[in-house]
């Protein structure tokens, strides 16, 4: 008995164990973009809204916010970070209308991160909404299941085409705050 | 940043739990935003408003009352009580653009280095010296020895409208025009007098009239020098932040009798080690060590960094940190395009900066540049249009010599300024060519690339076999100014964070990187005779403790 115990507890452990070192890789991406920082944004941003079926599935631009400008404003010293925002009311709506699950509006808008590291290269980070989406239900896994697949689609590039300008949001969106422009 | 992201996904993961909970839990209203500061408050006060320490108010001396048509009627004026300032500025590199490297016998100075941006000066006088200390250099027969000529306003006025437009020999507009040309855009003709009368010491705005807009716009050349500079704040640079410390250039660049200390052409790689000394003589001021000392950390690791690495390489992380990109890239070869209709055109990036322009080629610009590193001695070796070059290799129009065994040279920060430009594939020089002008030939008029050199090596009188061709270049920019407050400094983990991920040294060459540079299999057999040499204490011990119960017993 004691030994199916023990074998029990060491099995929990190295689950917990292996969990505990694939989480990052499983709950976010991170890959170098091929481009400049400005050309990633722009691109990225080009995709959400022009591609015809991102657009079908309600997708739009809700905002273009930098972080490390707070920082800045404090006379500290970071690399560029900006995050885009972009939203569906196709798939924020059945969330945000259920009550069990409204909390989920934390995850929202939608968030592209695109920053320099220390090797000078260009990164982008988004989140993986398929396996969150997973932990909390039929409901929320059917919508960000289908998240997960637009999301490949922001950042499908098609380097033949010339670099698009960035899209600037209509209002400011600094670190602190922000404007939706569109979408939520 | 693995423990980062794990932390971060454990707190999302919890933090959806417990909201779950909440959700259900808690209904309490969220808490009214409180009122925020307003942005952008701080005690900055305007120059203008500054009370001016000066003994003298320029606005009430008689001779600067006018009227004044153009420059050196101002220069005059200026002259009857600074009898001696012509004379200085004509030994200053501000006036000849002419420097003979003592060591290296090289002629340098912009007059004579062909450079891969603009490239080269002569049969561009025109353009080019819109950024001399002077007036009237359109062509080779400037009088350098005109004390008139001397342009003692670009340096020393403070009203801000002062400004010398390219093609205009160095003089400023005496009439409002349209520039850049066909643009739409006014610029007023200074009121000269109101000018003259605004003199005094030479501020940020002044040096940055140029130093800021070299090669050709805001920012573009140094990377560490552009109109951010102007107001930085105490992140861009600790020294000249607005609210702070607020040093001009010259509060480093400490001149005197016109002789600007600090330059490019023979940079001061290795500085002396202790602080300036008043009274003292010393070669260049306009370096940290001036007044820090090479010993200014607390922490004594730190002070032992200085011998061999500058403070430029740990203080300035990134250059081009005031939201001004800088030119990184520019290829001449792809120069000369027409659209459809037979006129030139621009491709703008996605940040809205020129990507094409069919007068100079392509382009790429960036923000937050971080900078490449490089042993430095303090020799810089130019290729010179004279220089034989090899055009199957990448060209170093200068090359920063130095290296970790010669003991004079400090690892130091650079920006390295990539391109392409025309070469002689007749004499493999490097080619003089005419970019600006009224005439036929000029570049930037007809798109002709034979007439455009031809024009140019005619000027300077040197030969041309009629064939060229474009060669990769490189010219290296000590990287100096934009100095970040001490706690974004490099941290240890840059240069030294352990074999992965990056480490800001990793292509300097000659030297080994604890903790970086490790060699597996020697920490390996380490990490294993230390284990052994472990297991082997707990053995005997274990040993001795049970031969001592043994002995008890028996």
């Amino acid at each position: 008995m004691l030994k199916i115990i023990i074998g029990f507890l060491f099995g929990l452990a190295v689950v917990a164990g292996a969990g505990y070192v694939m989480m990052p890789h499983m709950m976010f991406h991170e890959t170098a973009s091929p481009f400049g920082f400005e050309e990633t944004i722009a691109r990225i941003q080009h995709n959400i809204q022009d591609n015809p079926v991102l657009k079908e599935h309600g997708w739009s631009l809700s905002g273009l916010r930098n972080p490390a400008k707070a920082v800045q404003t404090d006379g500290g010293n970071v690399l560029p970070v900006m995050m885009i925002e972009a939203c569906s009311t196709k798939y924020s709506g059945p969330i945000l209308r259920e009550d069990t699950v409204r909390f989920l509006s934390i995850l929202m808008p939608c968030k592209i991160s695109i920053y320099k590291k220390q090797d000078g290269k260009v990164y982008i980070g988004t989140m993986n909404a398929g396996l969150m989406g997973k932990m909390f239900g039929p409901l929320v896994g059917e919508v960000m299941g289908k998240v997960a697949e637009d999301q490949k689609l922001f950042l499908e590039f098609d380097p033949s085409k010339p670099a698009p300008e960035i899209i600037l949001p209509k209002a400011p969106t600094g670190g602190a705050g922000g404007a939706a422009a569109g979408g939520c | 940043m693995l423990l980062g992201k794990r932390m971060l996904a454990l707190v999302m993961v919890v933090g959806t739990v417990v909201t779950v909970s909440m959700a259900w839990a808690s209904t309490d209203p969220a808490p009214a935003p409180t009122q925020s500061i307003a942005p952008g408050a701080h005690s900055y006060v305007p120059d203008a408003e500054k009370k001016s320490t000066s003994t003298a108010d320029h606005s009430k001396f008689k001779e600067l009352e006018g009227p004044f048509a153009t420059g050196p009627e101002v220069t005059k004026a200026c002259l009857t009580c600074h009898t001696e300032a012509a004379k200085q500025v004509h030994k200053s590199k501000h006036w000849t653009w002419e420097f003979l490297n003592p060591q290296s016998k090289q002629r340098l100075g912009k007059k004579n280095v062909i450079n891969n941006f603009c490239t080269a000066v002569p049969s561009n006088y025109e353009f080019c010296t819109a950024c001399h200390a002077g007036y009237g250099w359109k062509d080779q027969n400037f009088d350098f020895t005109s004390q008139e000529n001397v342009d003692c306003l670009v340096c020393h006025e403070s009203t801000g409208t002062y400004r010398k437009l390219p093609g205009l020999a160095g003089h400023p507009p005496y009439a409002d025009m349209e520039f850049p040309p066909k643009s739409g855009k006014i610029v007023k003709a200074p009121d000269l007098k109101a000018v003259a009368q605004s003199v005094g010491k030479t501020g940020r705005k002044n040096c940055g009239a140029c130093h800021f807009y070299g090669g050709g716009g805001d920012a573009v050349k140094h990377g560490d020098l552009d109109s951010s500079l102007g107001e930085p704040s105490k992140y861009l640079d600790v020294h000249m932040d607005k609210d702070g410390l607020n040093f001009t250039c010259g509060t480093c660049h400490v001149t005197t009798g016109h002789e600007v200390p600090g330059s490019r052409y023979t940079p001061t790689a290795v500085p002396e080690t202790s602080a300036h000394m008043r009274g003292k003589d010393s070669k260049n001021l306009a370096t940290c060590q001036s007044c820090h000392t090479n010993t200014p950390h607390d922490v004594a690791k730190l002070n032992s960094h200085t011998d061999k690495i500058a403070c430029q390489t740990c203080h300035i992380p990134e250059f081009a940190r005031g939201g001004k990109p800088t030119k990184m890239v520019w290829d001449w070869s792809t120069a000369g395009k027409l659209d459809k209709d037979g006129k030139p055109f621009k491709v703008k990036d996605s940040g809205g900066h020129d990507a094409y322009d069919s007068k100079k080629g392509d382009f790429k610009y960036e923000t937050n540049v971080i900078p490449e590193y490089v042993w430095f001695n303090g020799t810089v070796n130019y290729t010179l249009r004279e220089t034989k070059l090899d055009p199957s290799r990448v060209v170093k129009i200068n090359s920063f010599e130095g290296s970790a065994e010669d003991g004079k040279s400090k690892i130091w920060p650079v920006k390295i300024f990539r391109g392409k430009q025309p070469y002689d594939v007749g004499s493999n020089q490097l080619l003089v060519f005419h970019t600006y002008g009224k005439d036929d030939s000029a570049l930037w008029s007809n798109f002709n690339w034979d007439k455009a050199i031809e024009y140019g090596m005619k000027e300077i009188g040197a030969e041309y076999s009629g064939k060229y061709a474009f060669v990769e270049t490189e010219m290296s920019w000590p990287i100096t100014h934009m100095v970040a407050p001490k706690d974004d400094a490099l941290t240890c983990a840059q240069c030294h964070s352990p074999s992965g991920g990056v480490g800001r040294l990793d292509n300097v060459p000659g030297i080994y990187m604890p903790g970086r540079r490790a060699n597996e299999l020697l920490n390996t057999g380490g990490w294993g005779l230390a284990g052994l040499a472990l297991v082997g204490v707990l053995g005997h011990g274990t040993i001795r403790i049970f031969s001592a119960r043994k002995g008890a017993k028996k």
